[in-house]
């Protein structure tokens, strides 16, 4: 019984950062079309430079600011530099464009960082005690933070000036441009914010497991997984999915080790992919 | 104002326009007639460079419209109200409009008078603009795309077959909407294959056949020798 | 629909077959004066080749990416390493078959989706899949070693019966070279025949294709079989030549380096994946020499510079001679 309730914390925790993640490759596909191979990475970036303002400045807020703007000036850069050239060709292009970027970020952060493991202190120490359990307290408040940032994500996106341009170039680019909408700026403003939120999630999953230049890709995998399942493009289906499958691969981790229970999200995901290939979180369309 | 010159376009291998040239004076109302597929729409999109342009020239204003990027059209004073209306269905119709409304240099004040006046011009907008725009009937979605287009006060205004699939209720609506549109002194190239509200809309009017122009005259003469457009619309 | 041209060569123009024949000269000379290390080298990027060229059926004939790979090859490297291990003698044929077997499985399971997902979505699966496998390998240590892999020898030569003879570095180079020449020419008898048409109709426009009324999901079977038994093939001839297996090989990063040999060398040409191997593997030896691991970061980005300016690859241009 215990087990079932730290596992359920560690799911809804988890999911939580998981989200965050998703949240940015889901925008990214659902306007431009592509699958960033590389958002894992921005992640572990944005992670080590988070650890190294903190060492810097002691200051966990700092960090996680530092982190996602300077991540958010690599995302733009790199789109604008590597991407744009690459709008209106094959996807598979982009696919292979970001898997590149991608072993080049791990590398480099090997040769910025070296191969130790850096250490993010966790920003509000103690346990709380639930029944009788402890379960540390920056966990829930990394969830809930999460939680901030994607609720103000969406306050953005559903209310602001420019949160309208994204939104209508996602759904009509053809048209968005023909009313005047700089679409090839929404999109680098776009690959930005998610690689802000990619950064700012690896800030906030420091403390749980230090950080190390693989860390990207396990996130990158899950992420994918998570956007499929909840309908790609779709950011509150992909907030749910991210929770669901969170959930499930910490309750497999009680039966199976770690490792293994990561086969769980897979058969999700390949289920889903068969058989409700829209996303499970989304109503069947007509 | 609106200059084609000799233009050519091609999607693809295809080339679907040959040689058109056709005019829009500041203020005008110009009308595009021929059967279906005879390249009325591939005109418009030329315009807006979403067809390859390979001959001739466009201009505005004076102002060559080669090398202008797609979104830099609607600063220039030129709105497109396709003929699938292309609507942004999941946002609302308050939002439909905002994306044409939050431009460069609008204060709140010319804001809300814009966002008044076009609600007195359709209704039943201001009724639903909290509700996504894919829930809205044709005829509404027509509106709407017509006063998002309002929304850039435009100088000119390409209206791609706006009565389309619609109710004869409907379509008189629309037919008022061209008028008031005249009235405030927008240019209009209207593309239609609805030949009896074409003729009362517009002073002139082009009639186009297999991608080029294959006639030119003036409203009230081709009302007044009906041959013309039984010869090129079987009317 | 663009007409059909008037006369066209069914086969390149012999300016290639002599092109071939030197490349193949080359190489049947290679262990008989290059060094012990660059003997090795050139040993590996035949069966490397030989791993992008099976890739390249399925992305540069049927259009299909496939990011799985590393389990086609992974398998063949431990159903090589089953057979070498439980059956004495070790028999080459007996692992050449138990690879092939272990590879064309998965083949089986991975064509499963492959018709029933397109794109990006059959992209990601097959990513999936090559790192459940990777998974089941790593921790299934009582079988395969888990982290560890399993070591074994080397098998003799002997054909059908024929022969005992151990191999020395030259004559595996030869066995290797003849191995990969067979697929090649075999794989391109293949994508030369109107089933080959076809997957390259497939390709070109998938709607249109099952309009015309072939069988798509059918073709694209046999396509994703063809690729897992090839892939399976190279996995069976690396065993052989390190004489051990490990679950590296099966991550998901072989099946992106694998794809970037496609593309560095030229999608659709059969011989480009050879060359995007030999490309790749040599650029990474001398970058290495310099920059010891960091070398994959000047090679990742004269990667990404390629996919932007030359997206064909070094031998893209062939493309349309070799396949009329």
């Amino acid at each position: 019984m215990d087990q079932i309730l730290v596992q359920t914390l560690h799911g809804l925790v988890n999911g939580m950062v998981l989200a965050m993640v998703a949240s940015g490759l889901t925008l990214i596909f659902g306007i431009m079309d592509i699958v960033n191979f590389a958002h894992g990475d921005l992640l572990m970036l944005g992670a080590f430079v988070g650890a190294s303002v903190l060492g810097v400045t002691g200051n966990y807020w700092l960090a996680l600011l530092g982190a996602a703007l300077v991540i958010a000036a690599l995302g733009a850069v790199l789109q604008v530099t590597t991407l744009r050239p690459l709008i209106g060709r094959d996807p598979l292009t982009t696919i292979l464009a970001t898997f590149g970027i991608s072993l080049v970020i791990q590398k480099y952060a090997l040769w910025q960082w070296g191969p130790s493991v850096r250490r993010i202190s966790e920003p509000v120490p103690g346990d709380f005690t639930l029944f009788h359990l402890q379960y540390p307290w920056y966990r829930i408040a990394t969830a809930v933070l999460a939680g901030l940032i994607l609720g103000g994500l969406w306050l953005f996106l559903k209310y602001g000036k420019y949160g309208i341009w994204i939104r209508a170039t996602t759904q009509d680019r053809v048209m968005a441009q023909a009313m005047g909408i700089p679409v090839p700026l929404v999109y680098t403003a776009v690959f930005a914010i998610g690689s802000a939120m990619a950064a700012a999630s690896g800030v906030l999953f420091g403390p749980f497991a230090g950080v190390t230049q693989t860390m990207g890709f396990d996130f990158t995998l899950r992420a994918f997984i998570v956007v499929v399942v909840g309908g790609m493009g779709n950011l509150g289906g992909s907030i749910l999915a991210s929770i669901f499958v969170s959930l499930l691969e910490s309750y497999a981790a009680i039966v199976v080790s770690p490792a293994q229970a990561v086969i769980v999200s897979f058969v999700v995901l390949v289920l889903t992919m068969l058989f409700r290939p829209t996303g499970l979180f989304v109503p069947t369309p007509k | 104002m609106l200059v084609l010159e000799n233009v050519d376009a091609h999607y693809g291998k295809s080339h679907v326009l040959h040689g058109v040239s056709i005019e829009v004076r500041s203020g005008e109302v110009v009308g595009l007639l021929g059967r279906n597929g005879v390249g009325k729409t591939t005109t418009l999109k030329t315009i807006m460079g979403m067809a390859r342009r390979t001959g001739g020239r466009i201009t505005f204003e004076g102002r060559d419209l080669h090398g202008v990027p797609p979104h830099g059209l609607a600063g220039l004073g030129i709105a497109w109200v396709p003929e699938e209306r292309r609507i942004f269905r999941l946002l609302t119709v308050l939002e439909n409009l905002r994306t044409g409304l939050d431009r460069a240099g609008m204060t709140p004040e010319r804001r809300e008078a814009l966002l008044e006046k076009v609600y007195t011009y359709f209704p039943i907008l201001k009724e639903r603009r909290n509700q996504a725009g894919g829930t809205l009937s044709g005829g509404e979605q027509q509106m709407l795309a017509i006063a998002r287009a309002m929304m850039l006060e435009p100088k000119i205004i390409l209206l791609d077959e706006p009565t389309e699939g619609l109710m004869p209720r409907m379509v008189a609506q629309i037919q008022e909407i061209v008028h008031a549109l005249h009235r405030d002194g927008v240019a209009i190239l209207l593309v239609e294959q609805n030949v009896p509200l074409t003729l009362d809309a517009a002073g002139r009017v082009y009639i186009m056949e297999k991608g080029a122009v294959r006639h030119h005259a003036s409203s009230a003469e081709l009302r007044a020798d009906q041959r013309v457009i039984h010869e090129y619309l079987g009317v | 629909m663009t007409a059909m041209p008037a006369a066209r060569p069914r086969s390149p123009a012999v300016g290639y077959w002599i092109g071939f024949a030197v490349v193949v000269g080359l190489l049947v000379v290679a262990p008989l004066v290059l060094p012990p290390f660059w003997q090795r080298f050139a040993t590996e990027i035949l069966i490397w080749g030989l791993l992008a060229m099976s890739s390249d059926i399925l992305i540069g004939y049927t259009g299909m990416v496939s990011f799985g790979h590393s389990a086609f090859f992974g398998l063949g490297m431990y159903g090589a390493a089953a057979a070498l291990l439980t059956v004495k003698p070790p028999s080459l044929g007996l692992a050449v078959l138990y690879g092939l077997v272990a590879a064309g499985g998965a083949a089986v399971f991975v064509a499963y989706f492959a018709t029933r997902l397109r794109d990006i979505y059959f992209a990601i699966s097959t990513l999936v899949f090559s790192q459940i496998f990777y998974v089941i390998i790593f921790t299934w240590t009582e079988v395969t070693g888990g982290e560890n892999g399993l070591t074994f020898g080397q098998p003799r030569l002997s054909l059908l019966g024929l022969g005992s003879d151990r191999f020395t570095p030259t004559t595996f180079h030869w066995f290797v070279l003849a191995v990969v020449l067979i697929s090649y020419l075999l794989v391109r008898r293949i994508t030369q025949s109107p089933f080959g048409q076809v997957l390259q109709s497939i390709r070109e426009n998938e709607p249109r294709t099952r309009a015309i009324g072939y069988h798509v999901e059918r073709y694209k079977i046999v396509a994703v079989m063809l690729s897992g038994l090839f892939a399976g093939l190279a996995g069976v001839l690396y065993a052989f030549q390190n004489k051990f297996a490990a679950p590296d090989f099966v991550f998901f990063v072989v099946s992106g380096e694998v794809v970037i040999f496609n593309v560095m060398g030229g999608m659709g040409t059969l011989v480009g994946p050879f060359a995007g191997a030999a490309f790749f593997l040599l650029l990474r030896e001398g970058l290495s020499r310099f920059l010891t691991e960091y070398y994959l970061i000047p090679l990742g980005i004269i990667f990404v510079i390629m996919i932007i300016f030359l997206p064909q690859g070094l031998l893209g241009f062939l493309r349309r001679r070799l396949n009329a």
